[in-house]
């Protein structure tokens, strides 16, 4: 044992001496921190876009205005509901939709629930200022005031010497070298880029399509509303117009056929919620709530943590051992300790190294979250607190370390078969691919944990740390539970002493890596 | 045989195969205590095939190896130190580092280890190199470094495999004087070489191996009295007189350069006395202008005893 110590922490040493060590582990959670500074200015800095309406019918400009002013009340929306989750006295995560207390929490349970009519209900109330003197009462003493974010879309007026009245076809001819970005607009004063222009030409009831009807035929794409624009990826602008057009147009067609739009509008906001609920918890627990959807998802979070950890430390392994192969070091030790002893101090510095970089993604994301204090890092620090609140700490320890127990030694046996890193990657891609199916699976995993197909796939050892995590969170059956681990642990002292054979063998060789036949007898031999 | 005290290896009929190709065929040898024994033979001969299979490195495929007193190298690991040909160390480790790492892997605790780093290094003056990253040595230097790690826990037995390949001469020579410190110290070395030059400054046995299969085992005397010895000779008179002494067992004719003397090669049995041809010289009045009498050299009793092709070909 002194020996195996001896070389895991020799491994050790020279691994987090190096500076490289260092710029790699600090670089994943400086990447993370970047995207995460990024997303949050990237969404404040959305720039305001103009856009240009020619509605020749003059019946539906109201309608775009109106899908345009919708679209802005649902990002305040959106914005005051992040604002309230941030800043409420007591954010209890573990809330359910049965047990809310709060107008506030009532507030938040409906947008979750059904968006369109939780945007109908806070406009019809008054939209951000009541919703603001609704939910003082519920903020904390020290919340920061609620920032207005800035309106997305602004109309512009046509540029001068367009005639409104052109056929729409004049029209976007004029307007092309606006359109195409090559001239800009004036609006205020300030020259700004067109983007998009909403054209309604006056014979566009023509293309109203009903049921039972046989919908317009015709090659030219420019029917109904033309919506010009070059970034045509954004369909928010687009599906908010489209949807605001047809409800006046459905609005019509009520009035026209006899129906009080009042009645109709209340009827469609008619509805019967819907309570999610859990057999398995306790009486009077069993409601869904935020903090279990967090932890139902959360597996998948650890997951990838535990991919991440796992290929880094073989990648230390693979390198490492090739390293000491092609250096010719191997067959001195070899003279000195055991291929036992120099395998099991190599997994253990190795894992030690990997410990080493989980303690520091965990202590800077710590660090991060304690010292830059924002809504955002304040929401992940009670994300956080619920998963490590579950029962899914023991889960992922058992299964990263039972991972790379399993998946090292398959990877130290293919680093002792080769003398480059260019020979290990083309032995590696198979088990590469392997462990990735388990990743493609894993949304699915999470919506149907009990699967039977899914259940079967956590049988085979090289999947179940994977997917015996991802249904963590569902109470698997206890067979499963069980069953898989001793087949499992099983494995590992298999793989252990068959890649102990091939290490043996392996270490000496010189030249090209075994073919696979070859491979089964150096299994086989393993002297 | 049973293994005595003297003894520190014994080999019997020790074998190894890879597939159909057999790279040491049924050797076997003992090698005493505290002796300088050379294996010699040119390239892929086996000799490394050996010695790995005398440190268990490898297994053999046939026959059975004792090593003091054990019957597994890894058994008494502790008293081997052991230089592989393909020399190697952690390029990002400290000198003194890797000097105390492999001694401390040999059983020494960390305090010995260190300090009898610092000797080590004092005594081959290396000390300004102490804390030195190996990457940064000469090759050379590293070579040096390599085997102080492979002396330093003071092994009973060293085993170094080529380990003058990458010397330059005066290195060569600082390792010579350590090998001889070394058994003057009552350890033993063992170490393999296609040089002969060196096993018959060093060596008091030595294993002459081609092709895997053993050729000798013995001394160096004896391999040397394997084949009759020789003298030049230069002269233009006539040695027909030579031809027909009795003690001589061959006379043939060297060629020379144009303008030269004519130059004979008298092969001579082990009881002969060079003397007694130059005597007979004198008395039968053959004018010599060079007269040389050479101990025959190893790679003479190797040549003779395998072939010079044997030999080429390899190298």
């Amino acid at each position: 044992m002194r020996i195996v110590r001896l070389i895991a922490w020799r491994e050790y040493m020279e691994n987090v001496r190096t500076k490289s060590f260092w710029a790699g582990i600090l670089m994943v959670p400086i990447i993370f921190i970047g995207i995460f500074f990024v997303q949050s200015k990237l969404s404040q800095v959305t720039p305001t876009r103009y856009y240009l309406l020619v509605d020749q019918t003059g019946r539906y400009e109201q309608a775009v205005q109106a899908a345009i002013d919708l679209e802005f009340q649902r990002k305040i929306l959106q914005e005051f509901i992040s604002y309230l989750l941030d800043n409420r006295k007591e954010t209890d995560l573990r809330l359910t939709a049965a047990n809310t207390s709060s107008a506030a929490d009532q507030l938040i349970d409906d947008v979750g629930a059904d968006e369109v009519s939780a945007l109908n209900e806070w406009i019809v109330n008054g939209g951000l200022d009541f919703a603001l003197t609704m939910a003082a009462p519920y903020l904390r003493e020290n919340a920061p005031p609620f920032v207005h974010p800035p309106q997305q879309f602004i109309a512009a007026t046509l540029p001068e010497g367009i005639n409104d009245s052109d056929s729409p076809d004049e029209i976007v001819e004029q307007l092309r070298p606006y359109l195409s970005g090559e001239r800009e607009i004036l609006v205020d004063g300030r020259k700004g880029e067109v983007f998009a222009l909403i054209l309604i030409p006056a014979d566009v009831d023509n293309y109203i399509t009903r049921p039972n009807t046989m919908p317009t035929q015709s090659s030219n794409p420019r029917i109904g509303i033309q919506y010009w624009g070059r970034n045509l990826t954004d369909t928010r602008l687009p599906n908010a117009i489209e949807r605001s057009i047809n409800r006046e147009i459905r609005r019509n067609e009520f009035v026209k056929n006899g129906f009080d739009t009042t009645v109709v509008r209340n009827i469609q906001r008619t509805r019967l919620p819907l309570s999610r609920l859990d057999p398995t918890a306790g009486e009077g627990e069993e409601g869904f709530s935020l903090a279990d959807a967090y932890q139902q998802f959360a597996p998948i979070g650890f997951v990838y943590f535990m991919f991440i950890v796992l290929m880094q430390s073989v990648q230390y392994l693979l390198s490492n051992t090739i390293e000491e192969k092609s250096n010719r070091i191997i067959e001195v030790l070899l003279a000195s300790v055991t291929p036992g002893e120099l395998m099991m101090g190599k997994l253990l510095g190795i894992g030690l190294s990997s410990l080493t970089t989980i303690i520091v993604w965990i202590s800077t994301l710590v660090m991060f979250l304690l010292f830059y204090q924002t809504p955002e890092t304040q929401a992940i620090t009670r994300i956080l607190e619920v998963i490590f609140d579950s029962e899914l700490i023991p889960w992922f320890i058992f299964y990263t370390l039972a991972g790379y127990a399993l998946y090292s030694g398959v990877f130290l046996a293919i680093g002792s078969l080769c003398n480059t890193i260019k020979e290990a990657q083309i032995l590696m891609m198979p088990m590469i691919i392997m462990l990735l199916i388990p990743l493609t699976v894993m949304p699915f995993v999470v919506m149907d944990p009990n699967n039977t197909v899914f259940r079967i796939m956590s049988w085979f050892p090289l999947f179940t740390p994977y997917l015996m995590m991802n249904r963590a969170a569902a109470n698997p059956p206890m067979v499963d539970v069980i069953g898989t681990t001793i087949v499992l642990v099983l494995s590992i002292v298999f793989v252990l002493w068959l890649s102990g054979r091939v290490f043996r063998q392996g270490v000496l060789r010189t030249g090209q890596p075994p073919r696979i036949l070859e491979l089964f007898q150096l299994m086989r031999r393993g002297e | 045989m049973t293994h005595t005290q003297e003894q520190v290896l014994e080999l019997k009929n020790v074998r190894k195969n890879y597939g159909k190709f057999t790279a040491v065929k049924d050797i076997s040898l003992t090698i005493p205590k505290g002796s300088i024994y050379g294996f010699l033979g040119p390239n892929g001969a086996g000799k490394t095939t050996t010695i790995r299979m005398i440190l268990d490195i490898i297994k053999p495929s046939a026959g059975t190896i004792s090593i003091m007193g054990g019957s597994s190298a890894l058994d008494v690991r502790h008293e081997i130190g052991y230089l592989p040909e393909e020399k190697g160390l952690y390029k990002k480790m400290a000198v003194n580092a890797v000097i105390t790492y492999f001694a401390m892997l040999k059983g020494m605790t960390k305090k010995a280890a260190q300090t009898r780093t610092d000797e080590l290094l004092e005594k081959y003056d290396l000390n300004d190199f102490a804390d030195a990253l190996v990457e940064t040595l000469s090759k050379g230097m590293a070579q040096k470094v390599q085997v102080l790690s492979t002396i330093a826990h003071n092994p009973s037995l060293v085993i170094l495999d080529e380990p003058f390949s990458g010397l330059d001469p005066i290195n060569q020579q600082v390792l010579e004087t350590l090998i001889r410190d070394m058994a003057d110290n009552g350890q033993t070395v063992i170490f393999s070489t296609h040089i002969m030059e060196h096993a018959e400054r060093l060596c008091d046995r030595i294993l002459l191996i081609a092709k895997g299969q053993k050729i000798f085992d013995g001394t160096v005397a004896e391999a040397k009295s394997l084949i009759p010895r020789r003298i030049l000779l230069e002269t233009r008179g006539s040695i027909d007189s030579l031809q027909s002494l009795e003690n001589i067992t061959e006379v043939s004719k060297v060629p020379v350069e144009p303008g030269l003397d004519p130059s004979y090669l008298v092969h001579i049995p082990k009881d002969t006395h060079p003397q007694d041809i130059l005597k007979h010289c004198f008395d039968h009045n053959i004018a010599l202008s060079r007269f040389e009498y050479a101990e025959p050299s190893l790679h003479d009793v190797f040549v003779h005893l395998v072939g010079d092709s044997a030999w080429e070909q390899r190298l």
